[in-house]
């Protein structure tokens, strides 16, 4: 399959330069990461917080400029493109957010936010704006006749129906979710849930799924990719690497997940401490500070990203050893 | 945006009135001289007298009114214009243009207002037509500053970053997203613009370099006033008192302003409230229980009536238990846990019920009984540690404070307590990090931190609000690891407020689950978690991802307001169980088994389903 959209040896820092930032350690938030997505194909991008994820989908968006390396969408470089290009792009890719409050102007009523989009890209005639913000109030789930009411009219879970109308508005083909439930109930976020699930399928949306929920994101996503400190630690088909995790880093993060049922509870690998700062990261591999397998060598050398089994690639110098050394039964009972 | 109080409205209104309507009044001509009368007394025909040259002081008070006011008017209306404009731009674009606006309206903040006047007016001479620019370049740097801050704080938000997802150009978003939502204080700032023009304009006039003589101004007639002060004042007084009142008015509709659109304004002050005694065959002991509450109600005084979003709630802990109270926002499973502590917010109080506490009743403790407790006896830990520690204060001092106000122990032995309880709670090189400040601390270790502080005085319950809610997940593992483990070791009650499903599974001895307002379920989580008796508890159940990577089933629909409860069960609009009777009847609470009690008419229904489910599984 020919990627959609692919972000090719990825790196973003912030600070550092300038003169008031004198003295100050560039933040690495993302590290030479290169990622691609198929059209109709959901990742999900998972790690904790510090880890990049957000910045990733800001960049890939073409929202924050990349400080090296490049993202392409239909093979054309999207730093390339200029003025009414540029324009055009912004319809190609659209993003949800997390937080279903601040996300929504509070002072305008949600047709005239929704029909943003329209407008900025002449997509609908003026007569007909009503009739496809209806339309697309419809097609997330809520009643056309909210379209004239005020974003605090909506509990949580419907403000972020609105998002996705608004995303939705300008026909994309690639979509950036961000946290889009992490901040639902969990009954309203099944339902988001489901609605995306639906709208990938009906509309063939390629999809960046951002999230620190792993079942989450296993129950939505094919691929998936595991961030951490900036760096990809592993990727592969969501339903291998959530049955046969390689990466230390990744079990350590399934197992940590807790589980609705006792009998499938994993033993837990846990974690010490915190993830280390992205603006003073460790040498060699980022995660040998927190790994329960770290030798030396993992502090010289930085694991590149092989591929263990077919489409499933771990960037981790024991890879081959973890195996050997007692799998931690992650899938077992306790 | 609140109402607007309408005292000060009315005042600057009738000010304004008066000013615009001068000319049809038929009052004396204002530059009228008739020397031969200076200085007269007020009288019939001129009310307020005449000035030293004769002038009808009324009318020239009026009309002086009118041109302090059309120049104060006129030059605010022009700073803000130009001001706010340049700040928007400053602050939205960024780069160069922020350098030339902001430090351009810095440079002009840093003259004295009154000498930079005196410098421009003496450059351009006198008269209405200089004071206004002169007085708007004056405060235009002010709304500078207020709208660029504004843009500021407005322009990462997700609403403006979603507009420039979706292609919106810079100045629509400037024009529809950023300027609305910088508008309140921009008002503000023109109200406060405008008063102080007022006093500048009379200012300059009364120095000469304002309203040119003869026209009328106030600071003119203080000024002409002042020479014959000896011979008689009330000339003096009148200017001034006009001058007073209008700029008192001005500040008060400021305020109005600033009160209507600062959202934390005012907050209802808590008004001691009257619970109807306890029931007199009640017994205070909570039998084997660390904390019993009992038939609890919430009540919040909304506009038009009362509202109960919690009600008849009932629940125990034991020593060394931990009881989960679980639900969907809006179900109340906060203000439960929060009204035992008498930490309600301050719109809502308790209405009803008993929470019994070592032969006390907790909801009818005055606050000093209260605060005694707290901290001590019964410890809170909250979701988000950052607002709960202060953030001025090094970890270990606020520690130390938690022991001191309990306990009577040396200062220096209560920081050492302090650092020892941080180790325990797993901070590595306590004694160094009871130095560090909150915000040094990531998210996790500040949740350690206020552990620490909350089992300080070995607590005998613990009430946790969501308190792993805002962590990461491997962060999250270490806090429930560190909770359990204290648990075991103190031998406290643990209330364990969630909505994750998942982590109740993990933590909990027993569970109660709330649903708009009541408690629907409670009994022992493995029990509950494999047979739920309510379809509440089944479907929360289903909407947790499940593990085989399967979509979760949604529960349609959300929870009802408090003020919109159906009449029947207040699940049964979205319960895919339910019958005629569940809409026509509130089912109680059942006993159903051992320990376990259940809110649904067709709970037999759903244990034979369960069994069956059971069976085939």
């Amino acid at each position: 399959m020919t990627p959609l959209i692919e972000a090719v040896k990825l790196s973003k820092q912030f600070g550092g330069g300038g003169v008031f930032g004198f003295g100050a350690r560039p933040v690495r938030a993302l590290n030479e990461v290169t990622l691609s997505i198929a059209r109709g194909e959901a990742v999900g991008l998972v790690g904790e917080s510090g880890s990049g994820k957000s910045t990733m989908g800001r960049v890939m968006l073409g929202l924050t400029p990349a400080s090296s390396g490049s993202v392409r969408l239909d093979g054309v470089d999207i730093a390339s493109l200029r003025g009414k290009e540029t324009r055009r792009l912004r319809q190609r890719m659209q993003l949800v957010f997390q937080d279903p409050y601040s996300s929504l102007d509070p002072r305008r009523r949600i047709s005239a936010q929704i029909a943003d989009g329209l407008l900025a890209h002449g997509l609908a005639r003026p007569a007909d704006i009503a009739d496809r913000v209806a339309a697309l109030l419809a097609q997330v789930g809520l009643p056309p006749a909210h379209a004239q009411r005020y974003p605090h009219e909506f509990s949580g879970g419907q403000r972020q129906r609105i998002g996705i109308a608004r995303a939705l508005a300008v026909d994309p083909e690639f979509l950036v979710a961000d946290e889009p439930v992490s901040a639902l109930d969990v009954s309203v976020q099944a339902q988001v849930l489901t609605l995306l699930a639906d709208l990938r399928a009906r509309l063939g949306l390629a999809m960046l799924f951002i999230s620190h929920d792993l079942p989450v994101v296993r129950s939505l996503c094919d691929r998936v990719v595991v961030l951490y400190l900036g760096r990809v630690m592993e990727e592969g088909p969501a339903a291998e690497v959530f049955r046969h995790p390689r990466h230390p880093y990744t079990r350590a993060l399934l197992s940590a997940a807790p589980n609705i049922d006792p009998g499938r509870r994993r033993r837990r690998i846990l974690l010490r401490g915190d993830p280390p700062s992205p603006a003073n990261p460790p040498s060699g591999c980022v995660f040998r500070t927190r790994c329960a397998w770290a030798v030396e060598a993992c502090a010289t050398a930085v694991p590149a990203l092989a591929e263990a089994v077919r489409g499933h690639r771990v960037a981790c110098l024991r890879v081959e050893d973890a195996a050997l050394l007692g799998d931690p039964d992650i899938n077992g009972p306790v | 945006m609140r109402r607007i109080s309408t005292l000060p409205v009315v005042a600057v209104g009738l000010i304004a009135f008066v000013a615009l309507v001068v000319p049809w009044l038929g009052l004396p001509d204002p530059v009228q001289i008739d020397v031969p009368h200076r200085l007269s007394g007020p009288s019939w025909d001129h009310w307020l007298g005449r000035d030293e040259v004769g002038r009808d002081i009324l009318s020239r008070l009026l009309w002086g009114a009118r041109s302090s006011l059309t120049v104060a008017l006129f030059s605010a209306v022009i700073a803000c214009l130009v001001g706010t404009t340049l700040g928007v731009l400053g602050g939205f674009l960024g780069g160069l243009v922020d350098l030339a606006t902001i430090r351009l309206a810095d440079i002009v903040l840093c003259f004295p207002p009154l000498l930079l006047a005196l410098l421009v007016v003496t450059l351009l001479g006198p008269g209405a037509s200089t004071l206004i620019p002169v007085i708007a370049l004056v405060y235009m740097p002010g709304f500078v500053r207020v709208a660029y801050a504004g843009v500021l704080g407005v322009r990462h938000l997700e609403y403006v970053e979603a507009q420039r997802a979706l292609g919106v150009g810079s100045a629509r978003i400037m024009l529809r997203t950023v300027l609305p939502n910088i508008s309140g204080p921009v008002m503000v700032q023109f109200s406060l613009a405008m008063a102080s023009a007022v006093v500048l304009e009379s200012g300059l006039s009364f120095l000469g370099l304002g309203v040119v003589p003869p026209a009328p101004s106030w600071g003119l007639m203080i000024g002409a006033a002042r020479s014959t002060m000896a011979q008689t004042p009330l000339p003096l007084l009148w200017p001034c008192i006009a001058l007073t009142i209008t700029v008192l008015s001005m500040n008060a509709l400021c305020d109005a302003v600033r009160s209507a659109v600062d959202p934390h304004g005012a907050v209802p002050r808590r008004l001691r409230w009257l619970l109807p005694p306890l029931p007199s065959g009640l017994s205070l002991a909570a039998k084997g229980a660390s904390l019993a509450v009992r038939d609890l109600e919430v009540a919040i005084d909304a506009k038009d009536a009362e509202v109960r979003p919690v009600r008849g709630v009932s629940w125990e802990v034991a020593p060394g238990e931990t009881l989960a109270i679980v639900g969907e926002s809006g179900s109340g499973k906060s203000l439960s846990g929060l009204a035992v502590l008498g930490l309600l917010p301050l719109v809502a109080r308790p209405a009803a019920g008993a929470a019994l506490f070592e032969g006390r009743d907790l909801l009818r403790l005055d606050e000093p009984a209260l605060r005694h407790l707290r901290g001590a006896d019964i410890a809170m830990v909250f979701q988000d540690p950052m607002s709960s520690l202060n953030p001025v204060h090094r970890i270990g001092t606020q520690i130390t404070e938690a022991i001191l106000v309990h306990r009577s122990v040396s200062r220096r032995r209560a920081w050492q307590e302090a650092v020892e309880l941080l180790a325990k709670v797993g901070i590595p090189d306590a004694a160094r990090r009871a130095r560090s400040f909150p915000h040094e601390l990531s998210g996790g270790m500040r949740q350690r931190a206020m552990i620490a502080m909350a089992i300080a005085n070995r607590p005998k319950l613990l009430i946790a609000d969501e308190p792993t809610t805002a962590l990461d997940v491997t962060i999250q593992a270490q806090v429930l690891e560190l909770l359990a483990g204290l648990k075991a070791e103190e031998g406290m009650g643990v209330v364990f407020i969630t909505h994750a499903l998942p982590v109740v599974a993990e933590i909990a001895d027993r569970v109660m689950v709330m649903y708009a307002g009541e408690v629907v379920e409670q009994g022992p989580v493995a029990e509950i978690f494999a047979r739920p008796l309510h379809p509440y508890t089944a479907a929360l159940l289903r909407s947790a991802p499940p593990e085989d990577g399967s979509l979760p089933q949604a529960i349609p629909g959300t929870v009802p307001l408090p003020q919109h409860l159906p009449p029947g069960c207040a699940f049964a609009p979205r319960c895919a169980h339910r019958q005629a009777a569940c809409e026509a009847t509130h089912p109680a609470l059942e006993d159903v088994g051992p320990d376990r009690v259940t809110r649904c008419l067709r709970w037999r229904d759903m244990s034979a389903t369960a069994q069956t489910q059971q069976v085939t599984a």
